[in-house]
């Protein structure tokens, strides 16, 4: 399995705030990943850093098995999406087109021309006129336009209200179905990544909790319930993600690749937004130091 | 690159085009008639001092519309690098970071440095031509009123003495180019490390006050060493001179006889033997009771008017120097924005 992006104690200090602290983790090609956590795990940081936006304080970061993006044939392979979708609110849609197609020599103008017009919006039209919706619409035209192998969302439906996140996530499937596209999007709502995502990375406090593809995470996590019981008898084979007890009853969320075979417990399936927020749980817990993640600091 | 830099510099170019051709029409207006009076005063026949006369009368002549255009238009070219600072440089880059629209820009397939370059080249050398352009059709316009202004007696026109006049200076030449890059680098280096444009706008507009202030008093007389020479006063004395009490008395000089369109740094009266005097000697503090006017009496005593001053001569080597220095900032601020944003990230 190849890595578009691969970091190894990656760190970023912003003043005296590490906003992302030795973090390790790899993300594979040819899926479409989610990168989900809770506001200050980082995830905006280390997006920026791999969009070649930031320079580390600490460790590496490899994107498409490089260094982060910063010659023109580096960046023509990275197609990034910032956080709040900003656009040049006096340019309109079309300039914003024109604009794609001078700076990016891989500009695919018939893409970008029927993908604004299936959306509706009007090409004279001023970008700060836009709705929310359409101007991150307009922004991932632009992101998918220059035809890159790597597509990087950071927080792409944050601001967005409800219905306009379905419309741009499924937009977002749309097109990418017909590229050769690996692709990272981050959010903090497993609600936004379940309809899209095919492989997860939990990012809480820069450290990755759990990371795989979404058939194999379904699989291999159960919701365990039981006679109250001690947690030290369990088999070796079954991680305990999160444990809660009641006077008589056991409630466990547990990891295993193995089949679950004491009949004591009643075993049923759990979703993927349950299994994240055991994990988000599980860090916070743990009593885990959360670096700061602030976007207007992102910027310094 | 260049097509994004022009397409966010339109409207500021085109609001400083609509303002340029505003001046040349107001200019374009007024200007022909203050030519045809100055062709018809009769100070490009004359020689000397017989050019005193017709100069005044011309300067006199000059209308109030005249003086208003006059000093609007030194107004605007004084004023042209500051609203470029401001305006221009300091949103410039600012305005990037306060809408997140760098990240969009500096991830398309073209590198940062090379933003960077284009940002500042076409509206640094827009500024450049806006403020030259104002400065040489205002220098036009106002060329009579400058050549009469240095022919006639300091008294008769206010606002137009020597070249090396603030009123004068500033507005002419060459100095304009300097003063717009600097202000225009300045703005955009502002914008750079205060990241809002605000804060950038006003500080923008606080230091180039400051460099403008100071060059002319502190920076600008000691560019090249000035001259000195000592003018008798039994020449025709063109100055102001005050009497103290206890016989205490100054004379100021404006005008060198031997050296027309000097700049006068300063000036104060000497004896003989170049020794400073402020007292009146006791033998012309009668004249002076009687008359009013010690000078004669004075000048019999070998009293004279030490002046150190730079000769109109070097009118151009101190434009030139003086637009040097403020390219060479302008470049260290422009390469100061390079090195921060191009090439190294933040």
């Amino acid at each position: 399995m190849t890595a578009v992006i691969e970091t190894e104690g990656l760190g970023k200090r912003f003043r005296r705030l590490w906003a992302l602290a030795d973090c390790t983790l790899s993300v594979p090609a040819g899926h479409v990943v989610g990168l989900v956590g809770p506001n200050g795990a980082g995830k905006s940081t280390l997006l920026n850093l791999a969009a070649g936006l930031l320079a580390p304080t600490a460790g590496t970061v490899q994107v498409l098995g490089g260094p982060p993006p910063a010659r023109p044939s580096q960046l023509a392979r990275v197609g990034f999406l910032a956080q709040d979708a900003p656009v040049y609110a006096g340019l309109s849609v079309a300039e914003h087109l024109k604009l794609g197609a001078r700076l990016n020599p891989g500009w695919d103008g018939e893409f970008a021309r029927r993908r604004i017009d299936w959306l509706g919006l009007d090409p004279g039209q001023k970008a700060g006129q836009l709705s929310g919706g359409q101007r991150a619409q307009l922004a991932l035209t632009l992101a998918i336009g220059k035809r890159p192998e790597l597509l990087i969302l950071d927080e792409p439906v944050a601001s967005l209200d409800p219905l306009a996140r379905r419309e741009f996530l499924e937009d977002l499937m749309e097109a990418i179905a017909e590229r050769e596209l690996s692709v990272v999007l981050s959010s903090h709502l497993m609600a936004d990544l379940e309809r899209v995502c095919d492989y997860l990375i939990v990012l809480v406090g820069s450290r990755v909790r759990v990371a795989g593809s979404v058939e194999d995470l379904l699989a291999t996590h159960h919701l365990l319930t039981g006679p109250r019981r001690d947690l030290s008898t369990l088999p070796a084979g079954q991680q305990v993600i999160t444990a809660s007890h009641t006077d008589r009853q056991t409630t466990l969320l547990v990891r295993t690749s193995e089949p679950i075979l004491d009949p004591a417990w009643t075993v049923s399936e759990v979703g993927l937004e349950d299994m994240v927020l055991a994990y988000m749980r599980q860090a916070a817990g743990g009593g885990r130091r959360r670096p700061l993640e602030n976007h207007r600091e992102a910027q310094k | 690159m260049t097509w994004l830099t022009w397409r966010q510099f339109r409207p500021q170019a085109v609001t400083s085009l609509a303002a340029l051709a505003a001046f040349a029409i107001l200019l374009g207006a007024t200007g022909p008639h203050l030519a045809s009076m100055y062709a018809s005063s009769g100070i490009t026949a004359c020689q000397g001092q017989a050019c005193n006369r017709p100069a005044g009368t011309f300067l006199g002549q000059a209308s109030g519309v005249d003086t208003l255009v006059f000093t609007l238009g030194f107004a605007a070219v004084i004023l042209a690098p500051a609203l470029i600072g401001v305006f221009w440089g300091a949103p410039l880059i600012a305005r990037e970071f306060e809408t997140g629209t760098f990240r969009m820009a500096w991830t398309q397939s073209i590198t940062r440095a090379r933003w960077v370059v284009a940002k500042l080249a076409l509206p640094g050398l827009g500024a450049i031509a806006v403020t030259e352009g104002l400065s040489l059709m205002y220098g036009w316009w106002a060329a009579p009123i400058g050549q009469a202004a240095r022919l006639a007696p300091a008294d008769s026109f206010p606002l137009g003495m020597g070249p090396f006049s603030l009123l004068a200076f500033d507005a002419h030449g060459v100095v304009p180019i300097g003063y717009a890059a600097f202000g225009f680098t300045l703005g955009v280096t502002t914008g750079v490390l205060f990241r809002r444009a605000l804060p950038a706008m006003a500080v923008t507009l606080a230091i180039f006050a400051v460099f403008q202030v100071v060059m002319p008093l502190a920076i600008r007389p000691n560019l090249f060493p000035p001259a000195h020479i000592t003018q008798s006063l039994d020449q025709n004395f063109s100055g102001q001179q005050s009497m103290g009490s206890g016989g205490h008395f100054t004379f100021t000089l404006d005008y060198i006889d031997s050296e027309p369109g000097a700049w006068i740094l300063s000036s104060e009266a000497v004896n003989a033997a170049g020794q400073p005097v402020s007292v009146l000697p006791a033998a012309c503090a009668h004249a002076a009771a009687s008359t009013g006017d010690p000078t004669q009496c004075l000048a019999s005593k070998g009293i004279g008017i030490a002046v150190t001053y730079q000769p109109s001569s070097r009118y151009w080597p101190i434009q030139w120097t003086e637009t040097g220095i403020y390219l060479a900032l302008a470049l260290a601020l422009a390469g100061f924005c390079y090195s921060r944003l191009g090439r190294r990230l933040p």
